[in-house]
């Protein structure tokens, strides 16, 4: 039997950092022929391939960490470092959706009335849905917070229970967003207001959804003993995302909904 | 007048949470309570604030007309220099034809 010398991780070869590139490749390459060539075909099958590559390269990890013991702590730090920094490399693409937000709004164009809403523009009350939807994930920080304490002192069914409370929260933000897409007087399409909102509050939305699905792993891997009191990344990575997101989503409402409107 | 009362929940809630976060950051150290000071926090603090929030919606809701607004046809706004790769490519992905008037006004419909 092989025995390594070391605390480190040496990662068995796997196919899936080939199928992701693949994956990429077919969706953004499908996503020019949906706009010019009117057919699905090809984004439809990268959106499937890069399903099929989440799954199966985080199974493995999951594999290794968790039943295999390679996640030894200086590997979870390296674990730890790349969320971080993955985080960050986040922090910056949103970054320039508000600065593109800023650009065209604190020096609104005479093409737009020289104000801000443009002419025309009817912005949405901040102090309607937008604010339920502020309380709402502050909640859900709060929950998410209750769930890691629970972890760590090995409280089983509190853990499941403020994880499942967390994804109700953020399954609730996404509805209530969706109803204010369907009920806006404004569209994408009303300059650069509708742009700037609907890009920026739209990739925020798309990260609330990637987050709820994170924390919902999390809680079948919790239901499931993957986690103990001292060794729970997969958890506090989804935690800090969904912090994460949540921040965003705190300046989102203040420039956009408030200021801007 | 109502702003300032969400505004001051908002802050107090926050400032809330920021004490309990040093005192749970000093108790975790400890270990044993933090879960449940969360666990209050959310049931106490967190949740409620949900719930005066959504009754604000509704009450705030009930109180604006649902009038469709007025049509004029700016050159700045129902940009379509491309269409939108979907149905007719007038319509935008999240249309609602009561509110989002197409670039000639709004669809006719028999309501």
């Amino acid at each position: 039997m092989a025995h390594q010398a070391h605390a480190y991780h040496m990662v068995d070869p796997s196919p899936w950092p080939l199928t992701g590139a693949i994956a990429a490749l077919l969706m953004t390459s499908g996503l020019a022929i949906w706009f010019h060539f009117h057919s699905t075909m090809l984004m439809t099958l990268g959106l499937v391939l890069t399903l099929l590559t989440m799954y199966q390269w985080w199974r493995d990890i999951i594999r290794e960490g968790t039943f295999q013991g390679h996640h030894t702590p200086p590997v979870q730090k390296g674990l730890r470092y790349g969320m971080i920094l993955f985080i960050t490399s986040e922090v910056f693409f949103f970054l320039g959706f508000f600065w593109a937000f800023y650009h065209s709004s604190l020096a609104p164009t005479p093409e737009l009335g020289g104000c801000w809403p443009p002419t025309g523009i009817i912005p949405l009350d901040p102090f309607e849905v937008p604010l339920l939807n502020t309380a709402v994930l502050l909640a859900s920080g709060v929950t998410v917070t209750w769930a890691h304490h629970s972890i760590m002192e090995g409280e089983r069914k509190q853990t499941i229970q403020s994880l499942a409370l967390t994804i109700l929260l953020g399954f609730y933000f996404t509805a209530l967003q969706a109803m204010e897409y369907y009920e806006a007087p404004f569209t994408i399409a009303d300059g650069v207001y509708g742009s700037t909102f609907f890009v920026a509050t739209g990739f925020h939305g798309l990260h609330v959804i990637i987050g709820s699905t994170f924390l919902a792993v999390c809680l079948l891997r919790q239901i499931q003993y993957h986690f103990t009191s001292e060794h729970h990344f997969g958890f506090e990575a989804a935690a800090w995302y969904w912090h994460f997101v949540d921040v965003v989503w705190l300046f989102l409402y203040v420039s956009i909904y408030w200021w801007g409107s | 007048m109502a702003a300032v009362g969400r505004l001051s929940q908002k802050l107090l809630k926050s400032a809330v949470l920021t004490q309990t976060r040093q005192l749970s950051a000093a108790a975790a150290a400890h270990g044993e309570q933090a879960a449940k000071t969360w666990k209050i926090l959310s049931f106490v603090v967190a949740l409620p604030g949900v719930a005066v929030c959504m009754l604000n919606m509704y009450l705030r809701a009930q109180q604006h007309s649902h009038e469709q607004p007025e049509f004029v046809p700016y050159s700045h706004l129902r940009i379509r220099s491309k269409r939108f790769p979907w149905g007719d490519g007038t319509k935008s992905l999240f249309h609602n034809p009561h509110v989002n008037a197409l670039p000639d006004g709004y669809e006719h419909h028999d309501e």
